[in-house]
């Protein structure tokens, strides 16, 4: 299994969500997180806005899909051809999973 | 070492953090998220619902009615050793475990190194 978390411009969530709904996975946890990345946040004037707000998608996912939800959230969260902002998705491994409700070792 | 990450009703966070301090479980991480599960919200269904007047026109009605709305949680997390890792899964599910959907998942991911910032010290027994 791969944890994948999807770092996004909040304006592109919903649609990230429904676009991975439509293709069968619809499982998803998002949070609201604050960063900057490589272009050190945004520079105004003469003010540099360095904690961008930005939304983090978490999916776990078995191993054969990660290529599938990777390429769903790229396309749809990129914006025209590809801004600085867009966001990052990072996957790492996951060695368990279970369900609370029945307790059993499954994702 | 192992990072338990636990995905779970946001009422039940209090008797989480009692059950795993009572077995010596007492560093963790909790924050708010918000998600949705395998199962569908059948949008369909809750929309005749509503125009039958039996579900609440009212913001709760509201919620499940569309499909880009996500449930609130809780994101919890903590990091163990190897071996007690298991020990904590049983221990957060024998808290949450209610037998409904919508209790929540948990997941295991192994973590390489960890650090105290404290004095910069990178040792096993942290935790």
């Amino acid at each position: 299994m791969q944890l994948i978390r999807a770092i996004i411009r909040p304006t592109k969530t919903n649609e990230v969500i429904t676009e991975l709904l439509a293709a069968g996975f619809p499982a998803v946890t998002k949070m609201e997180v604050y960063g900057r990345g490589k272009q050190k946040g945004i520079i105004v004037g003469n003010v540099q806005y360095d904690e961008i707000p930005k939304e983090m998608l978490m999916i776990v996912c078995d191993d054969e899909n990660t290529d599938d939800i990777v390429k769903i959230i790229i396309r749809t969260a990129r914006t025209g051809a590809g801004n600085f902002g867009d966001g990052k998705i990072f996957v790492s491994p996951v060695s368990e999973a279970y369900t609370v409700s029945n307790g059993k070792a499954e994702l | 070492m192992k990072e338990i990450i636990a995905i779970i009703r946001a009422n039940k966070v209090n008797a989480t953090k009692r059950i795993l301090m009572e077995n010596r479980f007492p560093a963790f991480t909790c924050r708010s998220c918000v998600g949705r599960g395998k199962k569908n919200v059948d949008t369909e269904l809750v929309a005749a619902l509503m125009a039958a007047g039996e579900l609440p026109q009212n913001i709760i009605g509201e919620h499940f009615t569309e499909a880009s709305r996500l449930i609130a949680k809780r994101f919890f997390t903590l990091i163990t050793s190897d071996e007690l890792a298991d020990k904590a899964v049983r221990l957060i599910i024998e808290a949450n475990q209610t037998g409904n959907p919508g209790d929540g998942k948990i997941f295991v991911c192994p973590i390489e190194e960890s650090y105290r910032v404290r004095d910069g010290e990178a040792a096993d027994e942290i935790f």
